[in-house]
């Protein structure tokens, strides 16, 4: 119960700083969950995120995977709830008075003002990422290929991952 | 965004249930915190039907991937030692981390525009990746400065 009651606390203060779209969870729950809480490996916390792009939701169902692994379905329910309350709540009480748009501009600005920072975390968050799990010649190949046609091609990220599975299965990789 | 476009198509052109408009204003509050395809239908859902209507919207909404990624959380701590499993999840991590410098990128382009923004991202990159500070505590320092600077130029404009 201790357990669920830290997951809830824990999942509810990254709900209430998930700014700029989903991507900033990355070094937010790499940092919380790997390096300090050790709740999950970094090779755990990577196959997660692959896991988590083969669905329609957004990436904060990273949540759920996370949750899953500290205490079974409840947790995973758990963290579900309490990473999206702040956001859905703050969305209720946006949308019930949406005319009060002069403090909406203050958001608006505050928010753009911030995510040059997001932006420069998110960089961040594959630069740790890559250093401790980017091994093999390999490694650097398929980081490569993936660039190219995530970055150039219109391609769901979802079959990228799928098919970069299949390379991996096909070719052993350890 | 492809699941936003869809419930643009849904929601205004098939249903006819908001405006396009009012669907914009959604999606733009739907930016300011979380995941805006979840926040946009707990826009609609609250247009709709008040607070119960934008709950389950929201609900509705995000329990599919729920039971998908369930479900997948099981499989993966269940049967990650076998060796095939391994090998298929090790061939993945590249393409995430691709995937994660391909988001950086794409915000980057839209979101880091002048002198300021680009110190802020190279500060935030490198208290992140070199010095070891926790992305908590960068993410509220810039929260802070941001705030304060734009109560600032409202104030004094």
């Amino acid at each position: 119960m201790g357990g669920l009651v830290k997951l809830a606390w824990l999942f509810f203060k990254i709900g209430m700083i998930f700014f700029g779209g989903g991507y900033v969870l990355i070094p937010l729950l790499h940092r919380i969950m790997v390096d300090q809480l050790h709740w999950l490996t970094l090779k755990e916390f990577l196959d997660g995120v692959a896991l988590s792009q083969l669905t329609p939701g957004p990436l904060a169902i990273l949540a759920t995977f996370t949750g899953f692994k500290v205490a079974g379905l409840l947790g995973a329910l758990v963290g579900t709830v309490f990473i999206f309350l702040p956001c859905t709540v703050l969305m209720l009480a946006i949308s019930s008075r949406y005319e009060k748009m002069r403090d909406m501009e203050l958001i608006r600005n505050t928010l753009d003002g911030l995510l040059p920072a997001v932006v420069g975390l998110v960089a961040a968050a594959a630069w740790n990422l890559g250093k401790t799990s980017l091994v093999s010649g390999r490694d650097f190949f398929l980081l490569a290929a993936g660039l190219l046609i995530l970055q150039f091609t219109k391609v769901s990220p979802m079959f990228v991952i799928l098919g970069a599975a299949v390379v991996g299965l096909v070719f052993h990789f350890s | 965004m492809a699941i936003v476009s869809l419930t643009e198509r849904v929601c205004v052109h098939e249903k006819k249930w908001v405006s396009m408009d009012e669907f914009m204003h959604g999606l733009a509050f739907g930016q300011i915190l979380g995941p805006f395809s979840l926040n946009t239908c707990t826009f609609v859902g609250y247009y709709l039907r008040g607070p119960v209507g934008g709950i389950l919207a929201a609900s509705a909404f995000i329990t599919p991937s729920f039971i998908l990624v369930c479900l997948l959380s099981w499989l993966y701590f269940r049967f990650h030692e076998l060796p095939q499993l391994q090998s298929a999840l090790n061939g993945t991590n590249p393409v995430i981390i691709a995937l994660i410098i391909v988001a950086a990128i794409g915000m980057g382009r839209s979101k880091v525009r002048g002198k300021d923004a680009w110190i802020m991202a190279l500060a935030a990159f490198a208290a992140a990746a070199l010095f070891d500070v926790s992305a908590l505590n960068i993410l509220v320092a810039a929260t802070v400065w941001s705030l304060g600077r734009s109560w600032y130029r409202r104030e004094h404009r």
